[in-house]
């Protein structure tokens, strides 16, 4: 099965849980005091997704979301977004929409864009209800879910629905263009020069 | 893509710890960890090392740092990274000629006094909005019609009318570029300019379109080839405007030395995993009036058509030699490359493509310095590609973003819009103690980085006289020498087009580089200044292209909108030795090298200077070799939050003693490794050059 490297970007307030939903998918773990992104440019977890392999690389905004610093390369390449909220936080939910204004102006422009709802597992305090966020969900064409990272409910469903989202690739030769990492062994030269 | 780095090291341990936002903030009581954004929670109040400015040279500090485990806060009074190394959306650029336009507010000198202890002193920056002192000249010219969409040219026109008209076009462009000049000290909308320029240049536009044969006179090669319709359709300036965020237009015009320390400094950090690069597939130079290429790879030597069998000859012998150092050679030191070259009985065609586009220095460099030159050119062929140069995805621009976020990684606190206004100086000392930023908030520090564009005149020891970069901008309708691919990237010398002239270094972009949309390129034109920008380049500009103001060059790519500016030249400016505190260190801008060699090695030495025994920039572990030790009783609820108070502590002496461990092992690993691949790849390139003899 080919393997296709899929850049996923998380946007949303500071404090709504981003960290944990990657830490939760990722590691299936779950830590009241987390700051995983320390060291971590990016997390990776492949899943079967029909006849292809979908290695998710999910970037983290290593707390430059906090004072509405992220770079726009931090968009670049991005075969989706995931735009979280807090369930109990009116204000994480207000926020969203500039969120997704800041997608439109930076993101790709065929980006797959999932809202998820977390904190789902504190109903009881609950604070955004469920169909407004599922209206704005579908009124910008996104995915919607309600997830929680601590009880780990719809994680694995959130990037499973992305998965199935990402328009299959149509011909890798084309797909392909000619720019590359540098890494540390030189790439495979065709020509030897002078 | 080619596959992601072979590189390992072994797993690293990272501990879950409680980031430094836990701390006390002093200015106002507000909670931190869930603090709504529109509230801006208040910042920590004390750091190791505070970085003002996102330059190359100050991102790659803050990097340095940050992964050592220094506390960094990195700050910028824009709204946008890497300051003058910058790129912009099309329409990002127009909002900044415009900021550039504006007089510039004087500066509310808030008295700080109150925050001072006793034994301080304050030093105010400079954060006045507009970077006045770095940039001058800025000057916009549009050649595109403002229709939205442009029907086929209306009745055929003759061409000699169009000319004429051309020719009137020319006046009103000089006429405005005056105004333009003016605008700069008059209070002057530049909207309203710039709009005037379009109007002005309406008709001129419609004039072009009919006057110019489309498409039917350029060499046959590919012209065509990308193009389905018959009638190549004028991009309008609506049509720039929609397809604006398509563009990444640099301020400074590098290209990244296959083996130059920056892309050695990528790829030591990891930083490279953020960004992906392209080759530049060609090179170009500028003679008798034509644009050539020039052959440097042995590939482009055997294939070349304008080189004679001897002179191929000649040229590989050349190359061959040059690359170690003989006697003979050492008989030229000090006296000029030019000489050395003539000497060597190349041939004119030979020596000017040694001079100006591989050695790309002046008539005048001595035979050392042009050789050093050469040489590293040569080396850096076939890394990647058949040129020497990379160029990166998206544009320069990224490159600070890049090693931003490797800060940023590692815990360093990321706001633009902010600033430092003044540094609380300690007087007996006279080291930076604390510095209050644009809110107010003192934040105290043990070292402080700052970009020199906040720094007054008065303080700065400045090399005289100052020195600038002279650069234009053109967003054109093709390419200067079309070929089999429309997707070139292409380095082009120009050397001096008349005495006194400077030599103009250009950059032919194409739109699968992101940085603009398809159907055009972008070009980038940068030399030391002698006069203004537009004196300088648009020169060169009418020679090599199609404006109003050109005659003659129907077969030349069209401009269809450009801008032209100066900058200040970085690389007079040292690190230190300046009237500051002397923990206090400053990076200069962008320098007119086309590599980034002046802003790494500025970024090393000041790393250095401050941490003489750690190491810069270690590889930052690949994600897959993150374990999380997170200690599974966490995720039991409740009653457990003055336990991790308790552990926390521990966590991070355990942590930092990893980190320890792990950069040891890394290092000597790397230091291997790099051994290794070095002697390798040396060994194969003098196996290739000898194989040649």
């Amino acid at each position: 099965m080919a393997i296709r490297e899929l850049k996923v970007c998380l946007l949303g307030d500071t404090g709504v849980g981003k960290s944990s939903i990657v830490c939760r998918f990722v590691q299936d773990h779950f830590d009241h005091n987390i700051s995983p992104t320390i060291g971590a440019s990016f997390l990776t977890k492949t899943v079967p997704s029909g006849n292809e392999l979908h290695k998710f690389l999910i970037w983290d905004t290593a707390g430059q979301e906090r004072f509405h610093s992220l770079a726009p390369m931090y968009y670049r390449g991005s075969a989706a977004a995931v735009i979280v909220y807090d369930i109990t936080k009116l204000d994480s939910f207000q926020t969203l929409k500039k969120w997704v204004k800041e997608l439109k102006e930076h993101g790709p422009e065929d980006i797959v864009v999932a809202i998820a709802g977390n904190k789902n597992d504190l109903g009881d305090i609950r604070e955004v209800p469920m169909k407004e966020a599922k209206e704005f969900a579908e009124s910008i064409a996104a995915i919607f879910i309600e997830t929680s990272a601590r009880n780990a409910v719809n994680v694995e469903e959130l990037f499973q629905k992305i998965s199935k989202q990402i328009p299959p690739l149509e011909n890798p030769e084309v797909d392909s263009n000619d720019s590359f990492k540098l890494t540390r062994q030189p790439a495979p030269s065709t020509r030897r020069c002078c | 893509m080619l596959g992601l780095d072979s590189f390992n090291i072994d797993s690293v341990v990272i501990h879950t710890i409680s980031i430094f936002f836990s701390g006390v903030c002093l200015q106002s009581p507000c909670s931190l960890l869930f603090e709504p954004v529109t509230l801006q929670p208040c910042l920590p109040s004390e750091f190791d090392v505070v970085i003002l400015g996102t330059g190359l040279a100050e991102s790659v500090v803050a990097a340095a740092f940050s992964r050592v485990g220094q506390r960094v806060l990195h700050v910028d009074r824009r709204s946008y990274y890497a300051a003058n190394w910058a790129s912009f959306t099309f329409n990002g650029l127009l909002t900044w000629i415009q900021q550039h336009h504006e007089e510039s507010q004087p500066e509310e000198a808030q008295d700080w006094s109150s925050l001072l202890e006793e034994g301080e002193e304050l030093i105010y920056l400079s954060n006045s909005k507009s970077e006045s002192d770095s940039i001058s000249n800025v000057q916009v010219f549009s050649f595109t019609s403002e229709e939205e969409e442009e029907e086929e040219a209306p009745s055929p026109d003759p061409p000699s009318i169009a000319e004429e008209q051309t020719g009137g076009a020319e006046e009103d462009a000089v006429k405005e570029n005056s105004e333009t000049e003016s605008a700069d000290s008059k209070e002057d909308d530049t909207k309203e300019k710039s709009e005037a320029t379009a109007d002005g240049d309406d008709e001129e536009q419609a004039s072009q379109t009919e006057g110019e044969e489309p498409e039917a006179d350029q060499p046959t090669t590919s012209a065509a080839q990308s193009q389905s319709e018959p009638i190549k359709k004028k991009i309008s300036y609506p049509q720039l405007l929609k397809e604006g965020r398509r563009f990444n237009i640099d301020l400074v015009s590098k290209l990244m030395y296959s083996r130059g320390s920056l892309v050695d400094l990528l790829i030591k950090s990891n930083v490279s995993r953020y960004a992906e690069f392209k080759n530049v597939t060609r090179i170009l130079t500028y003679r008798h009036g034509k644009v050539q290429q020039v052959p440097c790879s042995r590939a482009d030597v055997f294939a070349s058509r304008q080189l004679s069998v001897v002179e191929k000859r000649k040229l590989m012998r050349f190359l061959t030699s040059c690359m170690e150092e003989t006697e003979e050679q050492q008989a030229y030191n000090g006296r000029p490359y030019l000489e050395f070259l003539c000497d060597q009985q190349l041939g004119d065609n030979l020596q000017d493509f040694l001079l100006h586009s591989i050695a790309m220095v002046t008539e005048d460099t001595p035979t050392e310095e042009g050789l050093t030159s050469t040489r590293h050119f040569l080396r850096c062929l076939g890394r990647y590609g058949n040129t020497p140069f990379l160029f990166p995805v998206y544009g320069l621009g990224e490159i600070p973003q890049c090693f931003c976020r490797m800060c940023a990684v590692f815990g360093g606190i990321y706001c633009l819009r902010h600033s430092v206004n003044c540094l609380v100086m300690d007087k007996e000392t006279n080291r930076c103690k604390a510095v209050i930023d644009s809110r107010g908030q003192r934040i105290s520090c043990s070292h402080f980085v700052v970009e020199e564009g906040y720094v007054g005149a008065d303080r700065k020891q400045m090399a005289t006289p100052t020195r600038s970069l002279s650069r234009a901008v053109l967003i054109t309708d093709g390419s200067i020498l079309p070929s089999d691919s429309d997707q070139q990237v292409s380095m082009v010398t120009v050397p001096p087009i008349a005495a006194g002239c400077p030599a103009v270094k250009m950059v032919e972009l194409c739109s699968s580089t992101m940085t603009c949309m398809p159907g055009t390129y972008l070009v980038h034109l940068t030399c030391q200044s002698v006069g203004s920008a537009y004196e300088d380049l648009s020169p060169v500009v009418t020679r090599m292209f199609h404006t109003p103001e050109s005659h003659d060059q129907e077969n030349c790519p069209s401009v269809l909108w450009c801008l032209y500016f100066n900058m200040a030249d970085g690389s007079g400016l040292e690190a230190e030795g300046h009237n500051l505190p002397s923990n206090v260190y400053m990076c200069s801008g962008p320098d007119g090298g086309l590599g980034h060699e002046h802003a790494i090695k500025q970024a090393e030495s000041i790393f250095q200077k401050i941490l003489p025994e750690e190491d810069f920039c270690p590889p930052a572990p690949n994600p897959e070799d993150i374990i999380y030790d997170g200690d599974n009783t966490s995720s039991a609820m409740g009653g457990e939050e003055e336990e991790k108070e308790e552990t926390e502590d521990k966590q991070e002496k355990e942590e930092k003693e990893d980190k320890q461990e792990e950069k040891e092992e890394t290092e000597d690993k790397q230091e291997e490794e790099e051994k290794d691949g070095a002697g390798e790849m040396e060994k194969e390139e003098e196996q290739t050059l000898q194989t040649e003899e």
